[in-house]
């Protein structure tokens, strides 16, 4: 069929997205919109999902952090942000979403807001507990491993 | 606009990860709600000051008394509420919620429709006569779904019209006990938006942990004496 004119088509704004959990967190793109629209459909239901139209692009996730975009539409930022905030974990990992901003277009989108993430710069040997653990730091934080899963710090906690 | 956690040893995050991601959310500070004033100690965490520095958001030095019943609750209050700037009491049952907004010293009545705990008219009215904050816990709003969310949404909606009648003092948290469970404030916002509340309601809330711990600062000061009574600037009578 012929594609609509460009007046008529779809308005769109795009959420900057930012990812945060585990480091041993392991998060696809298909298991994190899944979730996503499972959170839109609860919160918003059946009418608000359709409305907002939710679909994840440019997925990037590593080392438990990660960016993405998410695509909704003009009207329906702010229950997209709710929608957002209700994603709780995806597989098992705890996940923390932050939207760092909105835009008009993919492309303004990832130039203002993403890229700017830290990756994991390394491991060190930390006493936590009363015990040597292995801690994966990142800009000032440490996830330091604990028997009972992980535990959140900074390098203030061992100076 | 500040959030109240529970932090290591309650929760996974330390007080210094809590804070450095409240920073990054956008939040002006984060109340440390040490389950019966333990925290800090017991876990020989750094000093709240360095973590105001390290972060650059404020830290609130609060305890959660955590009772079975009121008489138990009584005790932990007296204990408590000398050592720390902001004390709140967990509900979650009629005895224990009617018991903490009888109390002047109490200043947030946490998790009140949390469990078994319902709250009425009567309440809402001691809750405004003696200041006592009533907490609204989104956590469960937040981090379930189904027939439970939908409990917990209507017992927040009764205890929003108790609080808009009777004009009660309120707090607003997502209760992370874990930084990857803090949410920014515009999120809880939007969230709020969606399940009948105001952007402004909800902002308020927030607001109001930084409003209780500024004024129980003050009070706290040594420049404060009693009600009424303050240093200050004198004339000088030679």
């Amino acid at each position: 069929m012929k594609h609509l004119p460009k007046h008529l088509r779809p308005r769109r704004r795009y959420l900057a997205v930012e990812l945060e959990s585990w480091p041993d967190a392991d998060v696809s793109r298909g298991a994190f919109q899944r979730e996503l629209w499972y959170a839109a459909q609860n919160l918003l239901g059946d009418p608000g999902s359709a409305e907002a139209d939710l679909s994840v692009l440019g997925f990037e996730f590593e080392d438990g952090a990660g960016e993405t975009v998410v695509r909704t539409r003009v009207g329906d930022v702010e229950p997209t942000r709710a929608a957002l905030a209700c994603v709780d974990e995806v597989d098992g990992h705890p996940l923390w979403v932050r939207v760092r901003g909105v835009s008009g277009t993919i492309r303004s989108c990832e130039e203002r807001y993403l890229g700017r993430r830290a990756g994991i710069i390394g491991e060190s040997n930390v006493v936590f507990e009363n015990g040597r653990r292995t801690a994966f730091v990142r800009d000032d934080a440490l996830d330091v491993r604990t028997p009972a899963g992980f535990a959140g710090a900074t390098k203030l906690d061992f100076e | 606009m500040y959030e109240a956690a529970y932090v290591y040893p309650d929760g996974d995050s330390t007080t210094a990860r809590f804070a450095h991601a409240a920073g990054a959310a956008g939040y002006d500070g984060v109340v440390v709600r040490a389950v019966d004033g333990a925290g800090r100690r017991s876990a020989g965490g750094p000093a709240y000051d360095a973590v105001r520095d390290a972060a650059g958001v404020d830290v609130v030095d609060g305890a959660e008394v955590v009772a079975p019943d009121p008489e138990h609750a009584s005790g932990a209050i007296g204990n408590l509420r000398p050592k720390h700037t902001l004390l709140l009491v967990r509900g979650g049952t009629d005895r224990l919620n009617r018991f903490a907004v009888e109390q002047e010293r109490v200043d947030v009545l946490a998790r009140p429709m949390a469990d078994d705990g319902d709250f009425n008219h009567v309440l809402a009215k001691t809750a405004t006569r003696n200041a006592v904050h009533v907490e609204f816990d989104f956590g469960p709003v937040l981090r379930s779904e189904g027939g439970h969310r939908v409990r917990v949404l209507q017992r927040l909606r009764k205890l929003r019209k108790l609080v808009e009648k009777y004009d009660t003092p309120y707090v607003v948290s997502a209760t992370p006990d874990v930084h990857l469970r803090l949410r920014a404030p515009r999120e809880m916002k939007a969230l709020g938006e969606q399940v009948g509340f105001t952007g402004d309601w909800i902002e308020q809330g927030l607001e109001a942990w930084g409003e209780l711990a500024a004024r129980n600062r003050r009070r706290r000061s040594e420049s404060f004496i009693e009600p009424g009574v303050e240093r200050g600037r004198y004339e000088k009578d030679d």
